[in-house]
């Protein structure tokens, strides 16, 4: 089987715009969960968000993305997309390469225009120019006409696992001999779409979420993107190697459409596979950055699954009280996370715990430790029981 | 290289019942409106709460199911997933202003909600993917069940494209200037020469495995790209059938995804000259929707599998006596293009 390796990285989240500010960020604990100040919604001042500071002027000035069609979450896409094929040192001959693939995630894509595709959709306009941008496979549509992709070009939605499941697929293609090099990434803005729908399931939390925390009161909503370059050992072989994808797996937790099953059979069998994938005993495990929402469902059914998999679980965290839930973004930032734990052997504090769940007693990493970590696993378990585990390793 | 075993379909015609295609539904308001089972096997407490898409996706997939339970992964396409509850939460979002709602439509409206419900209703762990890449959904879709078919050649997937017509993203892409604005009946929608196609909705499940030992259908290559380029269409059909066909295998159809826009002709002509055989196409009994594709995959096997072409369908050419081997070619608003080559 051909090996998978992390060779560019781009990333932009609420913590930071780029890697080296997210990683700070990440050392010293900050939270980028504040009150908003570019979106606008009634729930502005009700609660905390993940924001990214850049309005869509000067992100679109920046990027040289004037098309009046484009999206905040496209541009958030690009923004990471241009830092990761910059950082692997890609030329355009090589973006245009039919042996390099692009496949990303969105879970809300263009339906952050809410109000836009209300009018449209209503026909209450005479058509707006976002007729074309509303659908998720939009976003990877600009991405591979404005860099002239030459490989397979997708789009993967499995709600919040979603840029979990792109990295899988694009590990697959290139193990599977139909890509050489892929473009893997998640991206998604702070949409009213997703704001009342996690609103109207009543887990939204009005102050800033603490994963596993038996006092936990929901999570946050947070926007960002991130996206990966992987690539074959051959093409790999002279570059800056961040570290390894070793091990993934996909499972359904077949249970109910927005909560986990109480044993976690969908978690624990993710995170299962991905270590059988990768041929790694559980007590080689180093770190694992958790789903670790804050919701009363997920932080507790996500350790019963560690508990039943690990016995003894070992370090964990979540950075969902660092950035907020950034749904289809999330897989791809935390995987990036999981790989700074390992370029660095370092771990970072998990915030806003202080007492554990009773009937599981886990407790996170709170403070910045140095550490060996040859191997970190990131879970990204979403609705519809899609659970997807990604196992990184040390090169 | 994929294997089919089983196949069902809902579409605009008889395909779920009755393969005879004895009645052709007509096109009604540029739309043609799928035929649903009057009878199904979902539990009517989930039924009553699910979109038009998440029915058909699972009446489909159940279909197959009760022929072969043991299915070690779910792969759908779907461009748009429950897209009127989407548009149904996102309307009370603006008309209420962000008010207090209830949740049944969004949770409805996950594009993943399909498979995912697959997954609920037939207890099934394994493997769990929606694929929405707009016009190469579904093919990216047969990627990837080709993928587990090479990483696993003994297990049964379940492979499927589904898409609904919603009241909205009809007008969204009338908007957009996908569908025609003049009347359109069957036989007029390929002599119009006006851009635009008519809206469809539909899904077509396959049971796939590695097995050949009793398969329907081979599907032996597929092939995806984005342009708006016809050379280099043409140049990777060519690519494409010279590294998949062997020497003297010829095509005995191709099925083309001509949908009646003046503006797409173009990609169907060239390949069409290429492929050099009796040409059949589809979407007058269709419509046009983004995993159309997986209906034209489903009408290859059934041309296989009864060995008859109808008669409504052949652009050109004779029906051949023996159909072996199908080229399939569809592509989406000028600018995804995708190849299949299908095999008895």
């Amino acid at each position: 089987m051909k090996r998978v390796y992390v060779t560019g990285i781009g990333i932009l989240t609420p913590l930071g715009k780029n890697l080296n500010e997210n990683r700070v960020a990440l050392q010293l604990g900050k939270c980028g969960i504040t009150n908003l100040e570019l979106f606008k919604t009634r729930y502005a001042n009700k609660m905390p968000f993940g924001e990214v500071k850049i309005d869509n002027k000067t992100l679109q000035q920046e990027l040289k993305a004037n098309e009046p069609s484009v999206t905040r979450t496209t541009l958030l896409a690009l923004y990471a997309f241009n830092q990761a094929i910059n950082d692997a040192k890609l030329s355009q001959q090589d973006l245009s390469n039919s042996e390099t693939a692009l496949i990303g995630a969105t879970t809300i894509g263009g339906m952050c225009l809410t109000d836009e595709l209300y009018k449209d959709a209503n026909k209450t306009s005479k058509g707006s120019p976002y007729l074309s941008s509303y659908d998720f496979g939009s976003i990877n549509m600009y991405l591979q006409q404005r860099y002239q992709i030459g490989g397979i070009v997708n789009t993967i939605n499995t709600a919040c696992s979603s840029s979990a499941n792109a990295i899988m697929y694009g590990a697959r293609l290139i193990k599977n001999g139909l890509a050489k090099r892929v473009i893997v990434g998640g991206t998604d803005a702070l949409a009213k779409f997703s704001i009342n729908g996690f609103n109207s399931l009543m887990i939204l939390s009005p102050n800033i979420c603490q994963p596993f925390d038996s006092n936990r009161s929901g999570l946050n909503l947070g926007e960002g993107a991130a996206f990966l370059v992987l690539e074959d050992e051959h093409l790999s072989e002279k570059k800056n190697k961040y570290a390894e994808l070793t091990g993934y797996c996909n499972t359904n937790d077949a249970f109910h459409p927005s909560s986990l099953s109480e044993n976690g059979e969908g978690p624990y069998l993710a995170m299962q596979g991905a270590l059988k994938l990768a041929g790694i005993s559980s007590t080689k495990i180093d770190f694992i950055n958790t789903h670790g929402t804050g919701t009363e469902n997920n932080d507790e059914v996500e350790s019963r699954a560690m508990l039943r998999l690990f016995g003894e679980v070992p370090s964990f965290s979540s950075t969902k009280s660092n950035i907020g839930h950034t749904l289809g973004a999330s897989g791809a930032i935390e995987a990036v996370y999981s790989i700074l734990n390992l370029v660095h052997q370092e771990i970072y504090p998990s915030l806003g715990f202080a007492t554990p769940i009773e009937s599981t007693k886990l407790i996170p990493t709170l403070s910045y430790i140095k550490k060996d970590v040859s191997h970190v696993l990131s879970n990204s378990f979403g609705f519809g029981g899609n659970c997807t585990s990604l196992l990184f390793s040390k090169v | 290289m994929l294997y089919i075993h089983h196949t069902s379909c809902i579409s605009a015609q008889n395909t779920f019942s009755d393969n005879t295609f004895s009645i052709i539904n007509p096109i009604v308001e540029n739309k043609l409106i799928v035929i649903e089972p009057t009878t199904n096997q979902i539990p009517n407490a989930v039924l009553r709460r699910m979109g038009k898409a998440v029915r058909m996706g699972i009446n489909t997939a159940l279909a197959i199911i009760n022929k072969e339970q043991n299915i070690k992964g779910i792969i759908i396409g779907t461009a748009n997933g429950g897209m009127e509850d989407c548009i149904k939460f996102l309307n009370q979002i603006i008309d209420y202003d962000e008010g207090t709602l209830t949740p049944t439509n969004f949770v409805q409206s996950t594009a993943n909600n399909i498979p995912s419900q697959i997954s609920l209703l037939t207890s099934n762990n394994n493997y769990n993917i929606t694929h929405v890449h707009r016009g190469l959904a579904f093919e990216n879709a047969v990627i990837d069940a080709m993928m587990l078919i090479n990483e696993h050649p003994l297990n049964n997937y379940l492979l499927g494209g589904v898409d609904e017509i919603s009241i909205y993203n009809f007008k969204i892409s009338l908007l957009d200037g996908l569908y025609k604005k003049e009347k359109v009946t069957i036989n007029t929608l390929y002599q119009l020469k006006t851009p635009g196609s008519i809206a469809g909705e539909g899904a077509a499940m396959f049971l796939v495995n590695g097995k050949k030992q009793n398969a329907l259908a081979t599907l032996r290559a597929i092939h995806t790209i984005h342009t708006s380029d016809k050379k280099w269409v043409e140049s990777n059909l060519l690519k494409f059938l010279s590294s998949h066909l062997v020497d003297g295998e010829k095509l005995d159809l191709f099925l083309s995804g001509e949908n009646g826009d003046c503006r797409l002709n173009k990609y169907t002509k060239i390949c069409e000259k290429i492929a050099n055989t009796t040409s059949v196409r589809y979407k007058h009994l269709t419509g046009e929707f983004p995993t159309v594709s997986a209906l034209s995959l489903w009408f290859a096997c059934n041309f296989i599998e009864t060995q008859k072409v109808p008669n409504n369908m052949v652009k050109s050419g004779l029906i051949p006596t023996k159909i072996n081997t199908i080229l399939i070619y569809n592509n989406y608003n000028g600018n995804q293009h995708s190849f299949m080559l299908v095999n008895r």
